[in-house]
């Protein structure tokens, strides 16, 4: 695994987005299942960074590990902050994506854009550490 | 990100360049509300937006609920098709008029 560590603030968003789209074009995964890849790894560094960190005060750093094998490409994000499995979140339904965009409850957007953006998408808290980890299996060309 | 308010033929464009996250958003967001402040019609340019979050996608709601408030319509211009499919899966691309350039746009709007 690689890693490479980022400071948890807004201000390192780009540059996990790059980080990864580097790391997945070099793994062989195609334009479009990067552009899905970066939305979810984007939501979910968004929340660490705010959640986690800067709206309780703390400072810390985002450990983004990542692998890739022929057949797949992952990505860990590991932080320090109070355990927060985005798992748990309701997720919109195909009910709430029908109604008029007027009428649309916006919670869980993000995390719903995480889940579908990627292969297999979980949360595990281990050794004290939050891990999100990201899944997107390689297409052979 | 950059964004930049003109008006074309009396409607308001706003134009973005660059990427839209949670960090840039609210910047989207501040120069929206001003530019639609007693608009009915408005063009968003995102030709030269390459990433759109989530909070992206909040911003075009708050400017498309505006919007639709005074009956008006939102004419998006250059939607990439990375883009395009995000908000295909999360159902918003229904509600907004896509065209490929900002010639198109404002002929959309002129024709009412």
């Amino acid at each position: 695994m690689e890693l490479k560590t980022f400071p948890a603030t807004i201000d390192s968003l780009d540059a996990i987005r790059q980080y990864v789209k580097e790391k997945s074009q070099e793994a062989g995964v195609d334009k479009k299942a990067t552009y899905n890849l970066l939305v979810a790894v984007d939501e979910i560094a968004t929340n660490i960074i705010l959640y986690g960190y800067q709206n309780t005060g703390l400072e810390g750093n985002i450990d983004v590990f990542s692998e890739a094998t022929p057949t797949q490409f992952k990505v860990i994000f590991e932080d320090d902050a109070t355990p927060f499995d985005p798992t748990t979140r309701e997720l919109p339904d195909e009910e709430d994506f029908n109604l008029p965009l007027e009428e649309r409850p916006i919670g869980g957007l993000g995390i719903y854009l995480t889940i579908t953006g990627v292969s297999d998408f979980s949360y595990e808290y281990k050794n004290n550490r939050n891990r999100n980890i990201f899944v997107v299996d390689i297409k052979s060309p | 990100m950059k964004v930049a308010e003109n008006i074309i033929e009396s409607i308001a464009v706003i134009e973005v360049e660059g990427n839209i996250d949670s960090k840039t958003a609210p910047e989207f967001e501040k120069a929206a509300i001003s530019a639609i402040k007693g608009q009915g019609q408005v063009i968003i340019d995102l030709s030269k937006v390459e990433f759109l979050s989530s909070a992206g996608l909040r911003v075009l709601l708050m400017i498309y609920r505006q919007i639709k408030s005074q009956s008006g319509k939102v004419v998006l211009v250059g939607v990439s098709e990375d883009i395009q499919d995000v908000m295909s899966n999360t159902g918003f691309i229904n509600f907004f008029i896509i065209v490929n350039t900002l010639e198109e746009a404002v002929e959309t709007l002129k024709k009412g």
